[in-house]
């Protein structure tokens, strides 16, 4: 293949840069996607959950061919000790709404689509470095090619490589980033669907807080795949640095809570994964835009934990999408300059489901309360072990018994100053 | 589960050309190692100086996070040459 003639070079085959690819082939801009692994999604993890609304936007009914493993119906919550779980599940009537699903396999479907619509796609071809020329971006470097382009789109990933080259980003703190690992537990079928209480093709997500992350800014996760569980934790990268523990340990923790060994015993695990979050959200970048590029996906923070949603895939498709529509008014003005792509600025901030990251933008910082980790999943445990218990030692009303758990482990003040600070943040 | 077992589960194609760099005498006055606790792979490990094992690395890239923020900033790191390095089956 030439690499000679594209108007934009993609960087990475993710959610971001296939949307992004997929939306200028199709107003027929030449547009060249460029992908380090062996094949789009080779490199990709993340926990196990993509909101079915932005392929559905970018695709229409054939969103439907995506290789959906199971639509979630379950969510749940619990909160965890060492022996003992309280759990909350809610039931959706609208299962369509999200769906588990395999990068692996769903980043080379959408990468496939992109291709279909008219992208060229190369594999294997790290991307090292950007042409610049009077500070303008001119193109990319790839090992031995240079490939000129009049706009060039990042989307390589959460360690912001070509971001930083272009000077829009510092290195990120250790407190705005956390790993996430993960394994992959494969159980028949009817386990799974027995075991959650699901009716076939039907999926469940959860969430674990508590002592599965030992104290540590995190929790557990749980997605249930057509045969197999992903199963996982995400922990704050400036608590295992402080605490000393190290990352990959947080999965035996997981794994041997009663709660989690019922759930995959027998299962035989498949896989290991890993994954840096860059959990600093669109602030990580001074800005997505420069002359002549643009930066969507996690290497620009597009992804959203809010506390009890984790989103990543559908908003770095809308960013994509955002980013090739910045591109195609630019090309419409055959002016890529910083002033005309600070137009993705604003459509980041206008797009309703984008939106959503600014909304919540102060929920980081409430994260980071330590009381969250341990001492109120350990509150929640306590006080239901003692409304349930009957001992024959007499009971106490519930709100008489809340306050005596509470005692000695929150005080009044830090409880209500929580719940309001968290009133405004959630 | 040991972490060896885990990382038998996961494909590797090594990359002649080496992608991490650790400037090991920097390590020597490193007080918090923070590379040691991060990483996923346990790609970093301490007996008597800093020893690296790149064969294992998951590219998530916090190690250089940490060692330049928490650490000695000794870490050269760019992602393995292209089709080199990690493939996820599932991810």
């Amino acid at each position: 293949m030439s690499l000679e003639g594209f108007e934009v070079a993609v960087v990475g085959a993710g959610p971001a840069g296939s949307a992004a690819a997929l939306t200028l082939a199709r107003e027929g801009v030449q547009v060249l996607l460029v992908e380090r692994g062996t094949f789009p999604g080779a490199k990709n993890v993340f926990g196990g959950r993509i909101y079915s609304y932005a392929i559905k936007k970018l695709l229409g009914d054939s969103w439907k061919e995506a290789p959906i493993e199971r639509f979630v119906r379950k969510e749940g919550l619990t909160f965890m000790t060492d022996d003992s779980a309280f759990t909350i599940e809610y039931e959706s009537k609208d299962p369509e709404g999200s769906f588990t699903a395999k990068r692996a396999r769903f980043d080379k479907w959408l990468a496939d689509q992109a291709e279909k619509a008219g992208a060229s796609l190369i594999t294997e071809a790290r991307v090292d470095d950007l042409m610049i020329e009077n500070g303008r971006v001119k193109g990319i470097v790839a090992g031995q090619d240079k490939i000129p382009a009049n706009a060039v789109i990042a989307c390589d990933g959460t360690t912001t490589g070509l971001a930083r080259k272009a000077g829009l980003v510092k290195m990120l703190e250790p407190y705005q980033i956390s790993m996430g690992t993960k394994d992959v537990v494969e159980l028949p079928v009817e386990t799974i669907e027995e075991r959650l209480g699901l009716d076939p093709g039907e999926g469940a997500a959860h969430v674990f807080v508590g002592s599965c992350s030992n104290g540590t800014r995190g929790g557990g996760f749980m997605y249930t795949n057509k045969d197999s569980v992903a199963l996982g934790m995400v922990v704050g990268g400036e608590d295992t640095s402080s605490k000393e523990i190290q990352s990959s340990t947080f999965m035996d923790r997981l794994r041997k809570h009663p709660k989690i060994r019922r759930l995959i015993k027998g299962g035989k695990t498949v896989e290991y994964d890993a994954h840096m979050i860059p959990e600093a959200g669109p602030k990580m970048l001074t800005r997505p835009y420069t002359d002549g590029m643009l930066v969507a996906g996690d290497a620009a923070g597009h992804l959203l934990n809010n506390g009890y949603t984790f989103r990543g895939v559908d908003i770095a498709i809308q960013a994509g999408v955002a980013a090739a529509q910045t591109l195609l008014e630019a090309r419409k003005k055959q002016d890529y300059s910083a002033g005309t792509l600070q137009a993705f600025e604003r459509k980041l901030r206008a797009d309703p489901p984008l939106k959503d990251m600014y909304t919540f933008n102060r929920v980081p910082a409430y994260l980071r309360k330590s009381r969250l980790y341990n001492v109120y999943p350990e509150l929640v445990c306590a006080a239901a072990e003692a409304v349930y218990r009957v001992d024959g030692n007499g009971k106490r009303k519930i709100f008489k018994e809340l306050r005596s758990q509470a005692k000695g482990r929150v005080s009044l003040f830090s409880l209500v100053r929580d719940m309001i600070s968290g009133s405004r943040t959630f | 589960m040991t972490l060896d077992k885990r990382l038998a589960l996961v494909n590797f194609a090594k990359d002649p050309e080496p992608f991490i760099v650790v400037d090991t005498q920097k390590c020597e006055h490193c007080l918090r190692k923070p590379c040691l606790y991060i990483c996923p792979a346990e790609v970093y490990s301490w007996q008597d100086k800093l020893n690296y094992n790149t064969e294992g690395c998951m590219e998530t890239g916090a190690c250089l996070v940490v060692c330049h923020k928490l650490g000695a900033g000794a870490i050269a790191w760019k992602y393995p040459s292209g089709g080199k390095g990690v493939t996820f089956k599932s991810g």
